[in-house]
């Protein structure tokens, strides 16, 4: 599996090099996009996902942001990413980390749960992907929360056997709980003690469908 | 802490009249006034006084009997529940399942999702979605106001995962999504709302 | 049906207690409306705060003999409601979930006064929320039912500076919240 990561990685380089300029060109102020594709070689060669460097100077470029600027926020971003590969290490992942996991890890920390919750989540959930379960937890650490009780909560529906999307529902069913007068523990408690029953997702309404587009220029998660 | 004027407070406990409070700290009175009107408005409830009256009517189960319709009456009811409040009103960012596309609309693999994106901008003459999910490109994703009332929608077939976004009305102007229950700082000193697209299947 | 120049509460008690039960239907339909629109906020749905309303209608008819004050019987109802209210958050686990089904949801089938009151709304709960169930229910009692302290207190048994304390933050914690999105 690594073996064939890193072929992938090596095949890759010179294309990755040449998609970023392709897709940053016209998109920023031309003299910032040296400085953002030197960002993105440096994530590349460091084996962090490049993705989000570039989705964050286009961002930039469509908000019409200066170019110090730009580059300032790219330079965030990959310090964002290090970030996230370093906790993902200290959390007992086995390197090189999941590329898709670095990104998780990253939206963690952006969405305001606290390193050591994000580590202990980590530890606790050996498999990616863990997208759902952080989101999970960020949703209830953003209704005020304890992050801990959050984690344990959603740590303990992975044990019940829930995975993946489910665990928003998670989430929705302890907000629900709060919005029904509980405190944020009660609320914790009371799912807890429903697992692994917690209801699924409404069904879209009629017509949602059938009026669906898709976007010109869909990028990649 | 944020202490407001004690003056407010004595306005709306009463022992103030609103010709007391300094014209100024007037209209922080009226927030609150109007908020609570707004928790007031829930709408017509049904009478209760036909279902009280006929238990009333009714005689009064002994405790024997009462204990044994307790015991027998069913205490977990599922049922299907609308998310609550706050995160029904993201429908402006909301999660939706494919469920059928009987009778037409886009043919979604097991790795796609919907979303669905509602604003209110009723002086707007466009507005479009903007965000990781079309490189940031500002006018690929237009909504619509299709009966002119100001309210602006659109629903977009995407790959399963979570993007950020804005709206941009008018072409020009950048507005945070604020029905939707994610937010997350931009970078550039504005907040961007978060949508986690679900895949069909699962 | 209107209850204007229907006779007052101490009136109907003494008529329920001495055997017109009809009578009591009088009560129903003068508070029936503001003890709804209250257990709707704390329980979170139509349906439930029907069935508590309803179950604190059929208590209080049952345990009428008990009103001290008649002329107060509002304030009296306005405590069974609550107690029903918090039996039924007690009992209530996540499995035994009723059909939420109460304020205006952005439902894009809406029109935009809908939706602007939706947005609205969405702030308000929003900044509830974050606060206790006691503070969220002072500031609810206070301001959407009209309760004066003095019913409050009698309603949910704690001081007067409590409340006043707590409907206080409430209202720091509801101005803060609208001032972000101004």
């Amino acid at each position: 599996m690594k073996l064939s990561v890193a072929l992938l990685a090596l095949l890759a380089g010179p294309l990755a090099a040449q998609s970023a300029r392709a897709r940053l060109e016209g998109r920023l102020p031309s003299a910032a996009i040296p400085a953002v594709d030197s960002l993105v070689q440096l994530a590349f060669q460091e084996g962090l996902p490049t993705e989000p460097l570039i989705q964050k100077a286009l961002e930039g470029g469509a908000k019409q942001v200066t170019g110090p600027r730009i580059v300032a926020a790219v330079q965030v971003s990959l310090a964002q990413l290090r970030d996230a590969r370093a906790l993902l290490a200290r959390a007992g992942d086995r390197p090189p980390p999941l590329p898709s996991e670095v990104t998780t890890v990253a939206w963690a920390l952006r969405r305001g749960l606290p390193a050591p919750v994000v580590e202990r989540v980590v530890a606790a959930l050996p498999h990616a992907p863990r997208a759902a379960a952080m989101h999970a937890i960020a949703d209830l650490v953003a209704h005020h929360f304890d992050p801990d009780s959050a984690a344990g909560l959603i740590i303990d529906a992975v044990h019940h056997g829930l995975q993946r999307e489910r665990l928003l529902d998670v989430s929705t069913a302890a907000l629900h709980e709060l919005q029904r007068g509980h405190t944020q523990a009660e609320a914790i408690g009371l799912v807890r003690q429903a697992l692994p029953n917690v209801p699924g997702p409404p069904k879209p309404t009629r017509g949602t469908v059938a009026g669906a587009r898709r976007p010109g220029a869909a990028a990649s998660p | 802490m944020n202490t407001i004027d004690p003056r407010i407070h004595q306005a709306l406990d009463g022992d103030l009249p609103l010709e007391g409070v300094p014209a100024e700290l007037r209209p922080v009175v009226r927030r609150i006034a109007a908020a609570a009107d707004l928790l007031a408005a829930v709408g017509p409830a049904v009478s209760l006084e036909s279902r009280v009256m006929a238990e009333i009517r009714r005689p009064a189960p002994s405790r024997s009997r009462r204990l044994t319709r307790w015991l027998a009456s069913p205490h977990a009811i599922t049922f299907r529940i609308r998310p609550a409040w706050s995160l029904a009103l993201a429908t402006a960012a909301a999660v939706l399942m494919l469920f059928v596309a009987r009778g037409g609309g886009p043919e979604l693999s097991e790795h796609e999702g919907l979303a669905q994106f509602v604003g209110r901008f009723p002086d707007a003459q466009s507005v479009h979605v903007v965000g990781s999910f079309n490189d940031w490109r500002p006018r690929s994703l237009p909504l619509e106001d299709q009966n002119h009332d100001g309210v602006w929608r659109t629903t977009v077939v995407l790959p399963a995962g979570i993007y950020e976004y804005m709206f941009v009305v008018d072409g020009e102007r950048w507005v945070t999504d604020h029905l939707a229950e994610r937010l997350v700082a931009d970078e550039f000193g504005r907040e961007n709302s978060v949508v986690i697209v679900r895949p069909v299947r699962r | 049906m209107d209850v204007r120049g229907a006779p007052p509460d101490a009136e109907v008690v003494a008529r329920v207690l001495g055997g017109d039960a009809e009578a009591f239907g009088i009560v129903i339909r003068r508070y029936e409306a503001g003890l709804q629109r209250f257990a709707t906020r704390m329980l979170g749905s139509r349906d439930a705060a029907a069935d508590a309303v309803a179950e604190g209608f059929v208590r209080a008819y049952r345990h009428l003999a008990s009103c001290r004050e008649p002329t107060r019987i509002r304030t009296w109802l306005y405590r069974i409601v609550t107690n029903r209210c918090k039996s039924h958050l007690a009992r209530r686990s996540v499995a035994d979930v009723p059909l939420d089904d109460a304020p205006p949801v952005a439902d894009p089938s809406d029109s935009a006064a809908a939706l602007e009151r939706a947005e609205q709304l969405a702030l308000v709960n929003r900044a509830l929320t974050a606060l206790s169930p006691d503070k969220r229910e002072a500031f609810v009692l206070k301001h959407v039912e009209g309760l004066s302290y003095e019913e409050m207190a009698a309603v949910t048994g704690e001081r007067i500076p409590t409340l006043k304390m707590r409907v206080h933050r409430a209202r720091e914690a509801l101005l803060k919240a609208l001032e972000a999105y101004a």
